[in-house]
């Protein structure tokens, strides 16, 4: 990408998520009992989770052209679009955490509530956390590459069943969940207008950190072959 | 799903929430969600604790405060690792005595 251009593309996505999160504060609400204000956390917590979802695919796609090209940078890639991703997924854990400690669960002192999406999501990124293991596990980079390539499929595989299908069979506090209405039902158009937005914007800035780092790694390679 | 849910419905231009008053005071504490069925009976009408009482003020506002903190604090540590990733990387270079070429850049 040209240097203009990606500066320019920068300072748009900086100025996207600093609007995000202005109307995510001003912007009014319906109230909604227990909710209250917390409903704005859509506009925070659950954009993590796109980006995790955007980061788990980009990373088995680098995964999966590694295995037809044999070519290392997809490797660095594949690897580096995990690592960001878990990052946000952590996030995510820890602000739904913060969120339903004092929605649902007020006056219970439960910072950790066995929701099943919540725990689906811990297993996620424990089946992402083994992905590292065996990386680091390798001294060999092809073989490291090949290895940890076919496993991060897998570990791809079970993204929509641990974080989409399992998680809706069970009563939880999530939309779409067992006896729950659906997130279409609930939500008041408005907040699409800042929701749809935020997802752009978190991704946005998935791909900005995950971009960095691969370009460092790539530099630290070429340093190792000159 | 037992007879105690009570749905918040949309007329199209406001959400109409089910009136807090219905059905058996001694068991709800008034809050009532499509959720309630499940969660109701979690909730205890105990007094808040100091962070409670901090966090549940201004409506909850301070809540979605701490997600976008959380958040904030993560962003940092990422830019604190890769600014570490960057060190390294100059120390590789000074080591191999290539300081010329890291001028280039």
């Amino acid at each position: 990408m040209k240097t203009r251009t990606e500066a320019l593309l920068k300072s748009l996505i900086v100025l996207w998520v600093t609007a995000v999160i202005f109307a995510g504060f001003l912007l009014d609400i319906p109230r909604i009992s227990i909710l209250e204000h917390t409903a704005r956390n859509l506009y925070f917590h659950v954009p993590l989770w796109f980006a995790l979802m955007a980061a788990f695919f980009v990373s088995a796609w680098h995964s999966a052209r590694f295995l037809s090209t044999e070519d290392l940078d997809y490797d660095v890639r594949a690897s580096h679009a995990a690592m960001v991703g878990m990052a946000f997924g952590i996030l995510g854990l820890v602000t739904g955490m913060v969120w339903a400690r004092f929605t649902w669960y007020v006056g219970t002192n439960k910072w950790w509530n066995n929701d099943p999406k919540q725990v689906m999501a811990a297993v996620q990124l424990m089946i992402y956390g083994a992905y590292f293991v065996l990386r680091s596990s390798f001294d060999h980079s092809e073989k490291r590459a090949r290895v940890s390539a076919v496993y991060n499929l897998f570990a791809a595989a079970t993204v929509p069943f641990l974080l989409y299908v399992l998680p809706r069979q069970f009563q939880s506090l999530h939309p779409g969940a067992e006896g729950n209405p659906a997130f279409d039902e609930i939500t008041h158009p408005i907040m699409r207008l800042v929701f749809y937005p935020a997802i752009m914007g978190f991704i946005a800035l998935f791909w900005w950190i995950y971009s960095q780092r691969v370009r460092l790694t790539l530099l630290e390679r070429r340093l190792e072959h000159e | 799903m037992n007879s105690h849910v009570k749905e918040i419905t949309w007329t199209g231009s406001e959400f109409v929430l089910p009136l807090q008053t219905q059905g058996d005071s001694s068991q709800t504490t008034g809050i009532e969600t499509a959720y309630d069925s499940i969660w109701a009976a979690e909730v205890p009408v105990a007094d808040p604790s100091p962070l409670e009482r901090i966090m549940l003020a201004e409506d909850k506002l301070y809540v979605v405060l701490a997600v976008v903190l959380v958040i904030w604090f993560g962003i940092v540590a990422m830019l604190v690792r890769t600014d570490r990733k960057i060190k390294d990387l100059e120390r590789r270079l000074s080591d191999e005595g290539l300081e010329g070429r890291s001028k280039t850049r």
